[in-house]
């Protein structure tokens, strides 16, 4: 895919140097030898120079506790089994829920870890938890991992957003909420709550393509004088940002899921989900670091079966399509598809045949990036408890950075106090890097 | 246990307070001591200042500072026109005078005390913050009320929050309590003694959360037991108990200290559980152990650390820099950049009993303050000399107010009397709130996010509340006037608080010259242009 084709429609090709010519001979060389840089259209970041150097990640964000039971580690006969059968994956000796065929035939690219510990069960609390890999402490926000990703991966003067967060069911929305933390609002998420499109991103319909342009070359040439002499990294923010604003514009077509062909739609499935993953896959082609879709809502305490029976084949659907399309676009190594969420469920059945929230003995999984296939850690017969490799939040993490290329003791400072990206002590799980 | 570390404390304290006899008097005026500390270590350092800033950025910078808000065209024409030499005295006292000073200090406290990620207060600490203000109580007796929190006393009503909301989390009620009025960050003494810091041991962090330890949420009141305390496991050796100890090591001696008996365990239960049952706010303890760290806290040989993070407080407000960075870390291995100058200033406004006007006055009336935030030869000097005016980011009150002025018709606060003003000024205050939702909050690394950049560009918001047309909008003004040169001089001096430059006046009219068929429209591209500029977005 080539990006420039988003840009290259004729209003774009609307000269200004009429208006800036004269404007820069009355303001001055200095202030407009910046502005000939300005043309972001020409600079587009480049999808296929990304795709060599770096990383991406898309996390499908299983709002409410997806059962592990139901999807990663079936224990079929056990009296917490539950009605469904495991089947044999791709990997010889990996078995997952006959929910998950599509997975089943793909598991040589994914790796199902069966082992998290990370003893919160409490929605808000837990999800900010597996979001930021650790807890916050009094005084301290950490940022999550979409935001570390954003700052590790994105560029400064990046024409697409680097942090996109799609979240559209309003059950638990509030509770999972993308943060960055002490990282400040550069790495702020854009979150979709109402739609496919991010807020603010079409120009108004009072406006006119050449003025909306122009009023913005005068912004920036306005802004620059001002600047002049002046140091100051909150002010060079704030002019980076509306730097990134005609580009982003031009991103819009990335969140236009009618884009692509019919074919393609149909292979992902015309569900909300389906699309939102279909639009993660447009921006990280494009040079997105980070997308999240959050998917809800999976808090089953009633009718588990039902539910899972109703979400898990929609989720294997979707993902099975991503890892194709990823794959046929020479993507997959370069990108990290997540499925996690705030916990998993009880092993034990309520009597109206729910599952509760669990955050003993849960599963997760990872997808590409060269992560080694199969499934790492068990837990017991019954699912109660871990029995063999352990994971916490902040080994998960810690594998996730490590996965991409990120080293997870790298400290960010606050003011002088170092901050590693996990907590300190911490190591990956070193049996499932490549 | 007690002298010893007593001891400690003061030699530590002492590495980075100078001791008064060598300070200057506390008669000198503020303005004048904060000039000649600052200006001895510019000399000692052979740099020179910028030079004192404009008029125009003058009146901008205190108003703004003061009041929350740009000024007015005529505003800011009286104060550049005025030839009086105390106009500037004046005007500060007449900015520190009007009701939208202390709703001003209302939202500013009200940010610090949310703390820096934003955690919520809920609305009865702003209703307090307004009511203590106002009167002008004294910051030591805020600090009091909103620790003791006796929540059934009309006077202290609200109050109560700051505590009630984080009590259900002892960490982070004692690591706030800690941040906000001694600067100090006890955080990292949780888990192990503080790496950095030499003075700062868990004893420190028990010590303190020790004084919270017996507080909590009962059925929506704030009650404090007889009895409990803290026990916690060193890094190394046994499991210890905990004394109520404040940061300087002193300790008390605390009733209640050891397992209560079975019948005053039940009758507290039955008192609190009445309590429930009445919803009424439980009686008081007989010690409470909250009222005992507001007493220590403030004795005198404990005092410093609570004044002298007021100083560095109020300091960082105005000059945008502490005289320590990071607030929270006033601690013997981060120096301030002026020990001399922190140790008058916090002598002082303990001298003025904590009244904290006379303070902020004395700095904004410094020639430190005043700079120009222009720096014109090469090297930048290190922020912690206060050579160079700096640049800060507007608070969400502060831009969405100055953006409705800005934008409103000037004549609407011409010729009007000054309580006529106050509360057409006030009204657009109000009308500000709403978009000053969807502003983030500045912090000391603060960025601006490329959603506030879309928000100004393409909300329908911004084009409807600032950009409308109309008798009362600025645009409405602006269509008016006799030519180009006129509307851009109206629009400049309305946004910007200044007269367009000749160049300027250039690069507008050749815009609006090349939108001859659409008039009102370029008027209206170039109000957003200076809006959503950097010029407009910082108080420089």
């Amino acid at each position: 895919m080539n990006i420039h084709r988003f840009c290259g429609s004729p209003d774009h090709a609307i000269s200004r140097r009429g208006f800036l010519g004269t404007a820069a001979a009355a303001i001055g060389t200095a202030a407009f030898a910046d502005m000939t840089g300005l043309d972001i259209l020409a600079n587009s970041v480049l999808a296929g120079e990304m795709k060599k150097q770096q990383k991406r990640v898309i996390l499908l964000w299983l709002a409410g506790g997806a059962s592990q039971l139901e999807t990663w580690d079936p224990k079929p006969g056990a009296a917490t089994g539950g009605p469904f059968r495991s089947i044999q994956t791709a990997v010889s000796g990996v078995r997952i829920s006959e929910l998950m065929p599509k997975m089943a035939d793909r598991m040589k690219h994914k790796l199902a870890i069966r082992s998290l510990n990370t003893k919160n069960g409490d929605h808000g609390g837990a999800a900010m938890l597996m979001m930021r890999g650790r807890r916050d402490e009094a005084n301290v926000k950490f940022p999550d991992l979409g935001a570390v990703i954003a700052k590790e991966m994105g560029r400064a003067d990046s024409q697409v957003p680097d942090y996109v967060t799609f979240y559209t069911q309003t059950e638990g929305r509030s509770m999972a909420p993308g943060s960055s933390g002490f990282l400040g609002s550069r790495y702020a998420p854009m979150e979709l709550t109402t739609n496919n499109q991010p807020d603010n991103i079409k120009r108004l319909d009072g406006i006119n393509e050449l003025d909306h342009q122009q009023r913005a070359d005068l912004r920036d040439l306005l802004s620059k004088q001002f600047a002049q002499g002046r140091t100051s990294a909150p002010l060079g923010s704030h002019n980076e940002a509306y730097q990134r604003v005609r580009g982003l514009m031009a991103s819009d077509k990335l969140f236009d899921v009618s884009q692509e062909t019919d074919k393609m739609r149909d292979q992902y499935g015309r569900t909300q989900f389906g699309e939102q993953t279909l639009i993660a896959r447009r921006l990280i082609e494009a040079g997105v670091p980070f997308v999240r879709v959050g998917r809800a809502w999976w808090d089953s305490h009633g009718q588990n079966f039902e539910t899972h029976q109703e979400m898990v084949p929609e989720l294997d659907h979707v993902m099975a399509a991503l890892v194709d399309d990823l794959k046929d676009r020479g993507l997959l190594e370069h990108t990290m598809i997540i499925t996690l969420a705030e916990f998993g469920r009880t092993p034990s059945i309520n009597p109206s045949l729910g599952r509760d929230h669990f955050a003993s003995a849960w599963s997760c999984s990872l997808t590409g990036a060269s992560i080694k296939p199969g499934a790492y850690g068990k837990s017991d017969a019954t699912g109660n408890k871990v029995v063999e490799g352990e994971v916490d939040a902040a080994k998960l993490f810690a594998t996730i950075y490590s996965a991409l290329g990120i080293n997870p003791h790298k400290n960010y400072y606050l003011g002088a106090r170092p901050v590693p990206l996990v907590e300190p002590g911490t190591e990956p799980i070193k049996e499932v890097l490549a | 246990m007690r002298s010893p570390r007593l001891a400690l404390a003061i030699v530590l304290l002492s590495a980075c307070a100078a001791s008064s006899a060598d300070l200057l008097p506390p008669d000198r005026p503020i303005q004048s001591a904060i000039d000649f500390y600052v200006d001895a270590k510019l000399k000692a350092s052979a740099v020179t200042p910028a030079p004192v800033a404009d008029d125009f950025t003058l009146i901008r910078r205190l108003t703004l500072d003061l009041v929350g808000r740009i000024p007015t065209p005529a505003e800011t024409k009286a104060y550049v026109e005025s030839t009086d030499p105390e106009k500037r005295a004046k005007l500060v006292d007449r900015l520190m005078a009007s009701p939208a000073f202390v709703r001003h200090q209302v939202n500013q406290f009200e940010a610090m005390m949310a703390g820096p990620n934003g955690r919520g207060n809920s609305g009865g600490l702003r209703e307090y913050l307004t009511k203590a203000l106002g009167e002008n109580r004294p910051w030591d007796q805020i600090f009091r009320d909103m620790l003791i929190a006796n929540e059934s006393d009309a006077k202290t009503k609200g109050a109560s929050e700051f505590v009630k909301s984080r009590v259900s989390d002892l960490d982070r009620l004692t690591n706030d309590v800690s941040v906000l009025f001694f600067g100090v960050n006890v955080s990292c003494a949780q888990c192990h003694d503080h790496p950095l810091v030499p003075d700062w041991k868990q004893d420190h962090f028990f010590g303190m959360k020790s004084f919270f330890a017996r507080s909590f949420d009962n059925a929506g009141f704030l009650a404090e037991r007889e009895f409990g305390q803290i026990k916690f496991k060193p890094k190394a050796g046994p499991e210890k108990q905990a004394k109520m100890m404040f940061l300087t090591g002193a300790t008390v001696e605390a009733p209640g200290a050891k397992e209560p008996s079975k019948d005053d365990e039940k009758k507290e239960r039955e008192k609190f559980e009445q309590a429930k049952k009445d919803k009424k706010v439980p009686a008081p303890p007989s010690f409470s152990a909250r009222a005992k760290l507001a007493e220590v806290a403030l004795q005198s040989k404990e005092s410093e650390f609570f004044s002298r993070s007021i100083a560095n407080r109020l300091w960082h407000r105005f000059l945008g820099f502490g005289l320590v960075m990071p607030l929270d870390q006033m601690h013997s291995e981060n120096k301030p950049s002026h020990p001399e100058l922190l140790t008058w200033l916090a002598r002082d406004i303990a001298n003025h009993k904590y009244d904290l006007r006379p303070a902020i006055r004395g700095i904004v009336m410094s020639q430190a303050y005043s700079r120009s935030s222009k720096w014109t030869s090469e090297s930048q000097p290190a922020p912690a000399l206060f050579a160079v005016g700096r640049l800060k980011p507007l608070t969400p009150m502060q831009l969405a107010t100055s953006l409705r002025i800005a934008t409103a018709d000037p004549l609407t606060f011409e010729n009007v009397k000054p309580d006529e003003l106050e509360k057409r000024i006030e009204a657009q205050e109000n009308g500000a709130r709403g978009f000053a939702s969807s502003i983030a909050q500045p912090t000391d690394d603060f960025q601006v996010g490329v959603n506030e950049a879309l928000l100004f560009s393409n909300s329908d918001k911004v084009s409807r509340e600032f950009l409308a047309d109309g008798n009362d909008k600025l645009l409405g003004r602006v269509k008016a006037a006799a030519d180009d040169a006129k509307a851009i001089d109206l629009i400049v001096r309305s946004v910007q608080c200044r007269p367009a430059t000749a160049d300027e006046q250039k690069v507008l009219q050749e815009y609006l010259s090349r939108r001859g068929d659409r008039k009102p429209e370029a008027f209206r591209q170039v109000i957003w242009a200076l809006i959503s500029g950097a010029e407009f977005r910082f108080n420089y």
